[in-house]
């Protein structure tokens, strides 16, 4: 039920996405401000250079023995009072959270933000399952109003402006129409309050899963999460299996990069430690603690060298605001719960072919492993799923005509350039052919295959030469040309 | 040391000839014997890149042929020179006699900047270039090299320039060889946005180390009808 | 169970695939040390969280003994007019100072004991309408501005969650350095038997346009206190 991009979907989109001026307006002023405070929050954290090598470490050793930590960590959530349910894909995952409402009677959901229950389309199976749903995340609320999905992993709205939140609240909840974000957030306030109340079912995702203590730890800022996992008294969470790291202290060294690198801060507002139902006599927490762990994909990812990489992220989603593809196009146009860098790579994997030209929107600018906080490799990985693709027939993904073009000429060329004699007796022919329709140097228009580079910018015409211009006519050694 | 080889790379021998020359007037003046390496033609890298790995083999083990190690190889472009430096070793991950040429060749590589910089020690060149200059980082010569200062290095002694900076991040132009044309509304937004900071930051001309970007900047410049000029890093170097 | 069994088994043949890099030693078991910093380096603490907890927009009520700071308390809630205050068992204090206080100043106040399922839907309500809730942390952290609350039944979590102001306090001695110590003083066998929260400043917000608003569901604001007795 995770959304599959239709075939040449990211063209369509991405290029109606590009048109909109002012969705690219909203999407470079949020990143860039993000990118700011990321820039001061890590210049005044010394030891932040050395956290990512310690997280990176500890994230390459808990992956190395996942097998081994997830039956530590099943046994002492269990202890803990929890249920476990390990979901080997997405409707396993459905199936087993609307048996639990079923079970239970539940009538009314209160969510956190978590990507991965939106990667299951856990929203829809509950509604469909009689229950009515409630986006408690200020980002995410604003987006199920609209009926879309989050457009990022981190700013879920970052795609709307105050002016068209102030439409959608005036439209949807009757209120008088204001633009202040601090009159919209107090209406979501008393909106949302209420609802946490009246729930009995809170759903949330995970940051980390803490083999050692069998712990779950969500971290947030709202304090919708905290609401999420206190107040219903049935509580699920659903976790990735690749969340669970081996014990409480390695979880300072993620604590202090991640919202360094997500929002810019020191810390989250709230870092919720959830291990199991209320005890006897408390008054805060669930009854019921059901941990849904996922696979989904994950382990299919985890047997390629590669890709096992990608099982590192802790999704704090900066490589999306410094990624210039993700920057003009945003979120919606993957057509994926996970756009951006980190998506383009998990997405074919989580969501099969469908995703398959994402990999290659990316001109592998390297921004993304630069700001990644765990140090993922991503251009590399993007190379990797770019042969897998384009090495094996049987996994032939459909591209629109110019870009097929583009690629057998790019192979054409290959060939050629295996002959330099003959490529550059042809690159003389092409010039001496193009110069008379150029306009100093310039061809405006080109036909097939070369129309989409004329789309955007002029072509210059081929001019090489074999000999200098210069005085100098020959190199130094004689030897050449 | 008084021997290089110079792999001028497909871009530059097809459109910037003189990119070309001006890296081979700068290291003659140097007084380095230059051999110019014309058996190989391109790096293989735009068909790697679009996951095309065999005709890219070809054409990389056509270039590590044409060149011994024990001489420097000078590549004037930061994407060339990484497909080399970092790619070639994946690309011949199965094939151990080439990776152990591939290995014994990639100490010998240089980025041209990277060359004069770190190699030859040389920050001053005698250049007089009366330009306001803003300096585009490619990505692959800042992300893949880690080549940041260099080209500032040098730029910053040359007479009589007025260097400015572009403030955007060291963002992507939107070249990305084959992405320029298979994703070119993407890539035109880019562009816009690069070109926009150019003539934002008061420059007359924009300096790259890579033909590609210059490829990609010209295009959108002449297109827009602007007369602010493109250069590559040697032609600047090489002025007087 | 047997998709976990499947799920165990897919792992072990992916792990048999070779790793994308060097194994690395054991995961780190720095943060064990002894949080509780000796006299001379509190003022530096003090001083340093002071500044983050304010960076983070909390309202630092100072350094205070606890009749100071019940004397404070009192007083903040006649300047907002609450009129039912929610106080949390102590952890090094005794709450009761607080309960007189506010008594005194005519609030009600709320305490908490063991419930029984049944009184728990109405109890929550009853937290949720209190203007004030009064927590005392088990530990704070200098370097961010955080308090490390541990739930208990007569100390419940929501304490700091519900009412639109929530006051917390620490004592001086349970003040550390930085997260991986105060990790390290709460230790697993107290992470795993209760319900934690690092709590970094009030509720707050950057989904609409990244501009910031504070208490979108929990509280607006957020005032701290460090007590430091004066026979301490």
């Amino acid at each position: 039920m995770a959304r599959s991009p239709a075939k040449a979907d990211f063209f369509e989109a991405s290029r109606k996405a590009v048109a909109d001026h002012e969705l690219h307006r909203k999407l470079q002023s949020a990143s860039d401000r993000h990118l700011d405070h990321v820039d001061e929050t890590r210049a005044e954290f010394p030891p932040f250079e050395s956290e990512r090598d310690t997280a990176r470490r500890i994230k390459e050793e808990s992956i190395a023995h996942l097998d081994e930590l997830l039956i530590e960590l099943r046994r002492r959530l269990e202890e803990n009072g929890c249920s476990v349910f390990f979901a080997a894909d997405a409707e396993q995952a459905r199936n087993y959270i609307v048996g639990v409402a079923k079970k239970n009677g539940l009538k009314r959901a209160v969510k956190g933000k978590s990507m991965t229950t939106e990667e299951i389309g856990l929203n829809r199976a509950l509604i469909e399952a009689g229950l009515e749903v409630t986006e408690t995340d200020l980002g995410e609320y604003i987006v199920q109003l609209r009926g879309e999905p989050p457009s990022h992993i981190i700013t879920p709205a970052i795609h709307l402006s105050k002016e068209d939140v102030g439409a959608l609240f005036a439209e949807k909840l009757q209120m008088p129409y204001t633009a202040e974000p601090e009159e919209l957030t107090a209406e979501a306030r008393k909106r949302l309050r209420s609802a946490f109340l009246g729930a009995d079912l809170g759903i949330t995702g995970a940051n980390f899963a803490i083999a050692e203590t069998g712990t779950l730890v969500v971290v947030e800022n709202e304090g919708n999460g905290r609401m999420s996992c206190t107040l219903p008294d049935t509580y699920v969470a659903v976790v990735g299996i690749e969340k669970v790291i081996p014990k409480l202290a390695d979880l300072s060294h993620f604590l202090e990069i991640l919202a360094r690198t997500a929002t810019g801060q020191k810390l989250t507002t709230y870092t919720n430690f959830i291990n199991g139902p209320r005890r006897a006599g408390e008054l805060d927490g669930p009854r019921e603690v059901h941990v849904v762990v996922l696979d989904g994909g994950r382990s299919a990812m985890l047997a390629d060298p590669v890709m096992r990489e990608a099982l590192y992220c802790i999704r704090c989603g900066a490589c999306l605001n410094v990624c210039p593809v993700y920057r003009r196009v945003g979120g919606h146009a993957y057509g994926s719960t996970y756009p951006g860098p980190i998506g383009s790579i998990v997405s074919p994997n989580l969501f099969g072919s469908a995703a398959g030209h994402l990999p290659f929107a990316s001109t592998l600018c390297g921004a993304c492993r630069d700001i990644c906080p765990v140090r993922i490799d991503i251009p590399r990985m993007l190379l990797h799923i770019r042969w897998k693709e384009s090495e094996d027939e049987t996994r032939a993904i459909p591209w629109p005509r110019g870009a097929a073009r583009a690629r057998s000429g790019v192979v054409r060329f290959a060939r050629l350039a295996r002959h330099p004699r003959v490529a550059r007796m042809l690159g003389r022919i092409a010039g001496a052919f193009l110069r008379p329709f150029a306009r100093d140097g310039f061809l405006r228009r080109m036909p097939p295959p070369f129309n989409n580079w004329t789309a955007v910018r002029d072509f210059p015409v081929p001019r090489p030469r074999v000999r200098r211009d210069t005085a100098q006519e020959a190199d130094s050694s004689g030897r050449v040309p | 040391m008084d021997e290089v080889a110079l792999f001028p790379t497909c871009l530059a021998e097809e459109f910037f000839p003189e990119a070309r020359d001006a890296v081979l007037v700068v290291l003659e003046r140097l007084r380095l014997r230059v051999r110019v390496v014309r058996r190989a033609f391109c790096c293989g890298q735009p068909a790697f890149n679009e996951g095309f790995r065999a005709p890219a083999r070809d054409l990389a083990r056509r270039l590590v042929k044409s060149c011994e190690p024990g001489m420097p190889l000078v590549v004037p472009s930061g994407s060339c020179t990484s497909m080399i430096k970092v790619f070639y070793p994946e690309l011949f991950a199965d094939d151990p006699e080439m990776l152990a040429r591939v290995q014994a060749l990639r100490p010998w590589v240089f980025e041209f900047s990277q060359f004069l910089v770190d190699v030859l020690k040389v920050k001053y060149v005698g250049a007089r270039f009366e330009r306001t200059v803003a300096y585009h980082p490619s990505c692959h010569l800042l992300r893949e090299l880690k080549i940041r200062e260099q080209p500032r290095t040098l730029l910053s002694a040359v007479n009589g320039i007025r260097l400015v900076e572009l403030g955007d991040r060291d963002e992507c132009c939107g070249f990305g060889g084959l992405f320029s044309v298979k994703f070119p509304h993407i890539s035109g937004a880019m562009l816009g946005d690069k070109l926009a900071r150019i003539r934002a930051s008061g420059a007359n001309t924009v300096v790259a180390n890579d033909c590609g970007c210059l490829m990609q900047i010209r295009g959108g410049l002449h297109r827009a009808g602007d007369a602010i000029e493109t250069r590559h890093i040697a032609e600047v170097l090489a002025a007087r | 169970m047997a998709e976990f069994h499947k799920l165990i088994a897919r792992l072990k043949t992916a792990l048999e695939s070779p790793a994308p890099s060097e194994p690395h030693a054991a995961s780190s078991n720095s943060a064990a040390s002894m949080p509780i910093a000796p006299s001379a380096q509190r003022v530096e603490l003090v001083s340093g969280f002071a500044r983050e907890f304010e960076a983070v927009r909390g309202s630092f009520l100072g350094v205070l003994s606890p009749e100071e700071a019940a004397a404070r308390i009192a007083s903040l809630a006649r300047e907002v007019g609450a009129r039912l205050v929610a106080v949390g068992e102590g952890v090094t204090l005794d709450a009761a100072v607080f309960t007189h206080a506010l008594q005194e100043g005519g609030c009600a106040v709320e305490r908490f004991g063991k419930l029984d399922d049944g009184e728990r839907p109405a109890a929550l309500e009853r937290l949720a309408r209190c203007d004030i809730g009064i927590a005392e942390a088990h530990y704070a952290i200098a370097s961010t501005g955080t308090f490390a609350v541990v739930g208990a039944p007569a100390r419940p979590n929501s304490l700091t969650l519900l009412p639109p102001i929530s006051v917390i306090v620490v004592h001086v001695e349970r003040l550390v350095l930085d997260l991986a110590q105060a990790l390290g003083a709460l230790g697993p066998d107290l992470v795993s038997a209760h319900r934690l929260s690092l709590i970094t400043g009030p509720s707050r917000t950057a989904d609409i346009e990244k501009r910031i608003v504070l208490g979108v569901h929990g509280p607006k604001t957020l005032y701290g206190a460090i007590i430091w007795p004066r026979n301490g």
